[in-house]
């Protein structure tokens, strides 16, 4: 290969070596894994995002968990139940892995950070909730959002009406039909754009398969006993 | 009266000093170890940037003039300032004789503010419907196909992206920045490569939306196989604005690159070699010198001079076996961390795995074990077989 510069000049040793390494970048079309690295719904910054979730927090914990490893069949069936809906599609699966975080405060662990990619209707969706011990949603956060209204969605003002929910408010949320029955908490979670119809309600029931995960992996259930499968 | 073995009484001398024989087989291991997962990394690093030269389906790329380095850059930084080249220069390129196939391709970024808390890119690959198909008829599809529309709105996921942005085929994408919808028509299976974390479009679709009509950013160019590419690629270069990047030299100088490293290496494992070696010699010896009158008694006895160097010669070779099957079993274990580790110590590496262990590298490293214990062996069982018994037992009563 020639190594001759913008200026003309021949290149050094180190310049050739750079520029070739740059061309396997282009040639090899390495930009493209960087822009899409790890796939899978973890924070992507965790350091700086429980920080920003959990403000005072000192640390946290990163667990790795799979439905899969966990419970196998049994396991994604009652999840399925307790959400209201089967996983669907390439990308909902049983191997899917959740990561997990567990945030302290010293040595006291003050609360829970997960996220879960869900189908939206002109991308993914990846939402992200901070909840306090007892699976109270503290925090709502889209780390990524590809819809047209993805600006509506991701003002603060529509996020902080899911903070004070749990579980128990979502187990009458049906995220099959999109209805609350009898109408509640859920109900009155505004939608950002109405033409946006389908993105809401993908976000819904992204955050009630979010918390039915936390409730199984990380809070030992105790909501189960709402559950009126 | 029960009738032992020589190699039974081998075994049980070198039981006899249970943590130094520990000691010496986990140096011989470890220089094992060293050695397998060296010539592992060597055959796999070279097999794996195969596969991936193999994988782009062209052996030439030529891009617009310009630092690459740069333009890669610039590129990560939100995909102002690319170079491009324009479209004609296919036809000249596909006139040439050595050619055999040419595909023109168009990669554009965006920022897409709603990723991530500060916003992040998103990359597009425009290429041709035809010709690139044809190129890379290698990649598999988990479902649906290739667009066939040279202008079509449709776009082909790799698997990595497709997961990322949760699309089957038949769901619409929206292209981040520029507000248009795309018909997802295919989903590629995960490949290891740069593939799977691609969104391909049509080249047309591409310059229209991008309005970048009549660009390119590279061509990919796949070559005769009785071409001189040599003398192609300097033909190439009288081509205006543009640089040439031949797969095969990017190839040779990674190789050149990893073996300066690999000398190094190497050299480190021929001293973790000669060490475990030395130590080999001074176990088996110091042993053979606190054997002293025994080997003296064992002579008197009856025993020959070749039969007490076969017994120190055993016990060096069930040594260095025992050590060579350890470090071997250790680097099966740790190929993958092996791996991890070097791919990112290297500036480079290829998709696959870079550390390729079989059967025949573990047999060949036992050979250099073996040999390694025969040839250290050699020194302690001479001088053991020549010691003589009323030397041995004189000493005993100085002593």
């Amino acid at each position: 290969m020639k190594t001759i510069t913008e200026h003309g000049r021949p290149a050094g040793a180190r310049t050739r070596l750079t520029r070739v390494l740059a061309v396997v970048v282009l040639g090899l079309g390495l930009a493209a894994p960087a822009l899409h690295a790890a796939v899978g719904c973890d924070l992507n910054d965790p350091d700086r995002d429980v920080k920003r979730l959990f403000p005072g927090s000192t640390g946290y914990k990163t667990l790795y968990v799979s439905i899969s490893k966990k419970g196998g069949d049994d396991l994604l069936k009652r999840i399925e139940a307790r959400l209201g809906d089967s996983f669907t599609g390439l990308f909902e699966t049983a191997d899917v892995p959740y990561t997990m975080y567990q945030v302290y405060k010293g040595p006291d662990l003050i609360g829970f950070i997960h996220g879960v990619n869900q189908k939206g209707t002109y991308g993914g969706l990846q939402v992200f909730l901070a909840l306090d011990l007892k699976g109270v949603i503290k925090g709502f956060y889209f780390q990524k959002l590809t819809a047209k209204a993805a600006k509506a969605f991701r003002d603060p003002a529509f996020g902080s009406q899911f903070v004070g929910l749990s579980l128990e408010d979502f187990y009458k949320y049906d995220v099959a039909s999109g209805r609350e029955q009898p109408p509640g908490p859920i109900s009155r979670i505004k939608n950002p754009d109405p033409a946006s119809e389908k993105d809401f309600r993908a976000t819904l029931r992204a955050t009630k398969k979010n918390l039915v995960l936390v409730d199984e992996f990380l809070l030992g259930n105790p909501y189960l006993k709402f559950f009126r499968g | 009266m029960k009738k032992i073995s020589i190699f039974e009484v081998a075994y049980k001398n070198l039981l006899r000093k249970k943590t130094r024989s520990l000691l010496t087989i986990l140096g011989i291991a470890m220089a094992a170890w060293v050695l397998v997962s060296l010539f592992g990394f060597n055959r796999g690093y070279e097999a794996s940037l195969n596969k991936d030269i193999d994988n782009l389906g062209f052996q030439m790329l030529v891009v617009a003039k310009g630092c690459p380095y740069e333009a890669a850059t610039l590129m990560l930084k939100g995909g102002t300032g690319l170079k491009y080249m324009k479209e004609d220069i296919v036809a000249a390129v596909t006139a040439e004789p050595e050619v055999d196939g040419v595909t023109a391709m168009l990669m554009q970024v965006v920022f897409d503010p709603n990723k991530g808390e500060t916003g992040g890119l998103a990359a597009f690959l425009g290429v041709d419907p035809v010709s690139f198909p044809k190129m890379k008829s290698a990649l598999p599809f988990k479902a649906g196909g290739w667009f066939e529309e040279p202008e079509a709105a449709e776009a082909v996921f790799g698997y990595e992206a497709a997961e990322l942005e949760q699309r089957e085929v038949g769901d619409i994408y929206l292209i981040p920045e520029k507000e248009v919808e795309v018909k997802v028509v295919g989903i590629l299976e995960r490949t290891g490569t740069q593939d799977d974390g691609t969104i391909f479009l049509p080249i047309k679709t591409v310059q229209r939306i991008f309005g970048v009509k009549g660009e390119l950013t590279s061509i990919g160019i796949k070559v005769k196989k009785d071409a001189d590419i040599k003398a192609f690629e300097d033909k190439m270069y009288k081509l205006p604005d543009v640089q040439v990047v031949s797969l095969s030299q990017v190839k040779t100088t990674i190789m050149t690159l990893v073996s300066t490293a690999r000398v190094m290496v190497f050299s480190i494992a021929l001293i973790a070699i000669l060490i475990a070696m030395m130590g080999v010699i001074n176990t088996v010896l110091m042993s053979v010198m606190e054997r002293r009158q025994e080997i003296g008694i064992l002579k008197s006895m009856g025993a020959m001079a070749g039969d007490v160097f076969k017994l120190v010669w055993l016990e060096t070779i069930i040594l260095c076996i025992s050590g060579g099957l350890v470090g071997t079993a250790l680097s099966l274990l740790t190929a993958r961390l092996t791996d991890v580790l070097v791919r990112n110590l290297l500036p480079y590496s290829p998709s696959g795995g870079l550390v390729a262990i079989d059967f025949k590298l573990v047999l060949m490293t036992l050979g250099v074990v073996t040999a390694i214990g025969l040839a250290s062996g050699v020194y302690p069982s001479w001088k053991a077989a020549r010691m003589r018994p009323l030397d041995t037992i004189r000493s005993e009563g100085e002593s």
